[in-house]
């Protein structure tokens, strides 16, 4: 069993530099990506970008705001005004907003959604809007921007940060990273809990809880550590209690500072039997077999079949097609359940084939 | 020791209240003239169809989104987690996921879509191109109709939810020192949830060191006290003054833990008397809640304090809880005296009160309550101590 080295909180004093506030290297990254978008928004001539999605608002922006779990509906969160070049971000404080970002550009959370919109349509640059992208709607806000901005046409704004976050910048891969670091220690801090009694529900606490102690408050989904019954793993922890001679999933991820990592992990609790002994080496051949596949030039909906799990890894989970072909700087996350065995890494994909960004260490294979 | 949450309360029975939320909604439905719904929030789906999803960040969730399509007399359920589907769909009713990313995905859902006037809460941009000049109707009045007024088995759950969460926050008020960092007791509060069965953690938990007065803090767009925030990755100090603020989910309803810590526990006079002030007006409002109250009674009655509504400006006075956090009843917002004179309290509506008593110079204070309207009154759904101040 491996021993969790001890990174935590230490000896934290008030004056330390706040993560929430980028120093000069976050900012040169976001400022990177806002030309890029900028550019991609010449590209597709569109004049206005207003993004609901927090993951793109953070890409472009790099605004540290409250996380929620689930779904939210559209909402302007987040503008791009292509005349100016600016971003607008929906805020009542500059806490959690880079310094570079003035108060004039941050507009308070309103219940009322007119008062949200008119600081984003009377903003400067917006008033002769043509083609204005959004990354979802709602009946609402169409009916509210066509109103608004009536010479406008609302595009698909998703597609267009999509095509802009695929492929990371060096400074990006340097903050998956450090969110895959987080990530590793946070796994192997709940491996080291396994233990007579446990219950799945309490493990998925202990991830959280060593992840926090990196500074990090937010996980990228709720852990699922799960007991593989007759090859079959669960979607989310139960109260089961781990039982000697068990094989424990776990499948974790964390958003730190607003970068995603991902990795799953089997571990074996106590003495194992033959058949799961099989299981481990099973699982081993196939995910060598397929992490080689995972090379420049593989079509994404080739890689995937039944228990793989294959998307893209940035300022959170990003959507790839099926038609979409891997290419140097795009970082993945893969995940194969194979006879009950689970595990899987955030990749880095070169030239040179893919590099694990996750090292956390798995069981031994006898 | 506190019981677990898991083992009081009488009588939750999970099957009767999907089945008694899914009459509401076909009836509210009906009552806004719509002839099906298609429901692409996770939330909404889960209210419509009793089908869980894992919880995870935004993007996660919306890839692996569940789909729900509701109409008079039929419901469909579009996941990718068999686990998550609640026994009374049959199989017919249960189809695969789609990637409603792409074109061919969403094309895909508008094929299966029945006629007649469609209402959707929201669409991706593949979908809303592939309706092709189809209307794509407002649900929101629907899902608001609906979910307002929660039956027994709703009210429940919240209760569950925010046990659970009163009794993890005991653990985390344990830990509260000079030198731990805030972040440390969001650790411990995502740790003691699930130990105690919460079904997800559904917001970042807040625990603010707030400033003694407003210009100390950050920048503030509407002049008022600037809350929430993130909670920082820093050591929080004897006598700093922290405001919490957390919610949890239990089989899809949301609690809200709202109190104000002291660490080191010494509270002032003039604190307590902040605390007096706040006790005061969720006094006030309560004397009042009962079925035929409006949302303008209950700001009416909470008044003003020291010359100004004792809860800030971006918010509200009150708040509904249930799959979404902040649901309605939404009382004392920026939508306005009229909309607030338009609510109607009524048994079965859930408000979750968060008056703010703010001494600028000497910081405030702010909890949370939540009480469900009853027949003739209202019942305590949080239970919760004041520790230092009372």
């Amino acid at each position: 069993m491996p021993e969790a080295s001890d990174r935590g909180a230490g000896n934290l004093r008030r004056n330390e530099p706040r993560p929430e506030r980028p120093g000069p290297k976050g900012r040169e990254r976001e400022r990177e990506h806002l030309d890029r978008v900028l550019e991609a928004m010449g590209e597709r001539d569109v004049d206005l970008l207003l993004l609901g999605r927090e993951g793109n608002a953070r890409y472009v922006s790099g605004a540290r705001r409250l996380w929620l779990g689930g779904t939210r509906a559209f909402a302007p969160g987040c503008a791009v005004v292509r005349e100016t070049g600016a971003v607008h971000v929906l805020s009542v404080t500059d806490d959690g907003i880079p310094s570079d970002i003035p108060p004039e550009r941050l507009y308070p959370i309103s219940w009322n959604p007119m008062n949200l919109l008119h600081p984003v349509v009377g903003a400067p640059g917006v008033a002769g809007a043509r083609r204005v992208g959004v990354d979802g709607i709602t009946p609402l806000f169409e009916q509210l921007l066509t109103g608004m901005l009536p010479s406008a046409e609302l595009v698909d704004g998703e597609s267009l940060v999509r095509s802009v976050r695929r492929k990371k910048s060096v400074a990006d891969v340097e903050a998956i990273r450090a969110a895959a670091a987080v990530a590793d220690d946070a796994m192997v801090a709940t491996i080291d809990a396994l233990r007579p009694g446990v219950r799945e529900i309490d493990l998925m606490g202990v991830f959280d809880e060593r992840m926090t102690g990196h500074g990090v408050t937010t996980p990228a989904y709720d852990a699922v550590v799960s007991v593989a019954e007759e090859g079959a793993v669960g979607a989310w922890s139960t109260d089961r209690v781990i039982d000697d001679g068990d094989l424990v999933t776990i499948s974790a991820g964390v958003l730190a500072h607003g970068w995603e990592a991902s990795l799953a992990r089997t571990w074996p609790y106590g003495e194992i039997g033959s058949a799961d002994r099989a299981s481990l080496q099973t699982w081993s051949e196939a995910w060598s077999e397929l992490v080689d596949g995972c090379r420049v030039g593989a079509r994404v909906g080739q890689l995937r079949s039944d228990g793989i799990d294959l998307h893209g890894v940035g300022a959170s989970y990003e959507v790839l097609p099926d038609d979409d072909v891997l290419e140097p700087d795009m970082v993945v996350a893969l995940e194969l359940r194979r006879a009950g065995v689970l595990g899987g890494d955030t990749l880095l994909v070169t030239e040179r084939g893919c590099e694990p960004l996750t090292h956390a260490p798995r069981a031994a294979v006898a | 020791m506190t019981t677990s949450p898991l083992g009081h309360g009488a009588g939750l029975d999970l099957a009767r209240m999907r089945r008694d939320r899914g009459r509401k909604l076909v009836d509210a439905m009906l009552a806004n003239g719509l002839d099906a719904l298609v429901l692409l929030g996770q939330n909404n789906v889960g209210y419509a169809t009793g089908a869980r999803a894992p919880v995870a960040d935004a993007a996660r969730a919306g890839a692996q989104r569940t789909v729900a399509i509701i109409t008079a007399d039929d419901t469909r359920l579009l996941t990718s987690f068999p686990d998550g589907v609640p026994p009374e769909l049959s199989d017919e009713q249960v189809l695969e996921p789609l990637a409603l990313e792409s074109d061919v995905g969403a094309r895909a859902l508008v094929d299966v879509l029945p006629s007649g006037r469609l209402g959707f809460d929201e669409l991706t941009m593949p979908l809303w191109a592939a309706l092709d000049g189809r209307e794509a109707l407002d649900a929101a009045v629907v899902l608001s109709a609906a979910k307002i007024v929660k039956t027994p088995d709703e009210i429940e759950c919240i209760r569950r939810a925010q046990s659970i969460n009163e009794e993890a926050m005991l653990d985390v008020e344990a830990m509260l020192a000079p030198g731990v960092p805030a972040t440390a007791l969001t650790g411990r509060f995502l740790r003691r949830v699930f130990e105690l069965g919460a079904t997800s953690n559904t917001v970042e938990p807040i625990f603010q060191v707030m400033p003694r007065r407003i210009t100390d803090g950050p920048y503030s767009a509407t002049g008022d006290v600037v809350f929430p925030t993130v909670t920082k990755h820093e050591a929080v100090a004897d006598g700093d003054v922290i405001w919490v603020d957390t919610g949890i989910d239990y089989h899809g309803y949301k609690s809200d833990f709202g109190r104000t810590w002291v660490v080191g526990g010494q509270v002032d006079q003039r604190q307590r008397d902040q605390f007096r002030r706040w006790r005061a007006v969720v006094d006030r409002v309560l004397e009042i809640v009962k079925p035929g109250a409006t949302a303008a009674d209950l700001t009416r009655a909470a008044g003003e304090v020291d010359g100004r509504r004792p809860w800030l400006p971006h918010l509200y006075l009150a708040h509904g809880t249930g799959t979404d956090s902040a649901e309605m009843p939404l009382i004392g917002t920026d939508l306005g005296p009229d909309f607030d004179e338009s609510i109607v309290l009524a048994p079965g509506m859930v408000a979750v009160l968060e008056p703010v008593i703010w001494e600028d110079g000497h910081a405030g204070y702010r909890s949370e309550e939540i009480v469900a309207v009853t027949d003739d009154g209202y019942t305590m759904l949080s239970n919760h101590h004041y520790r230092p101040y009372a």
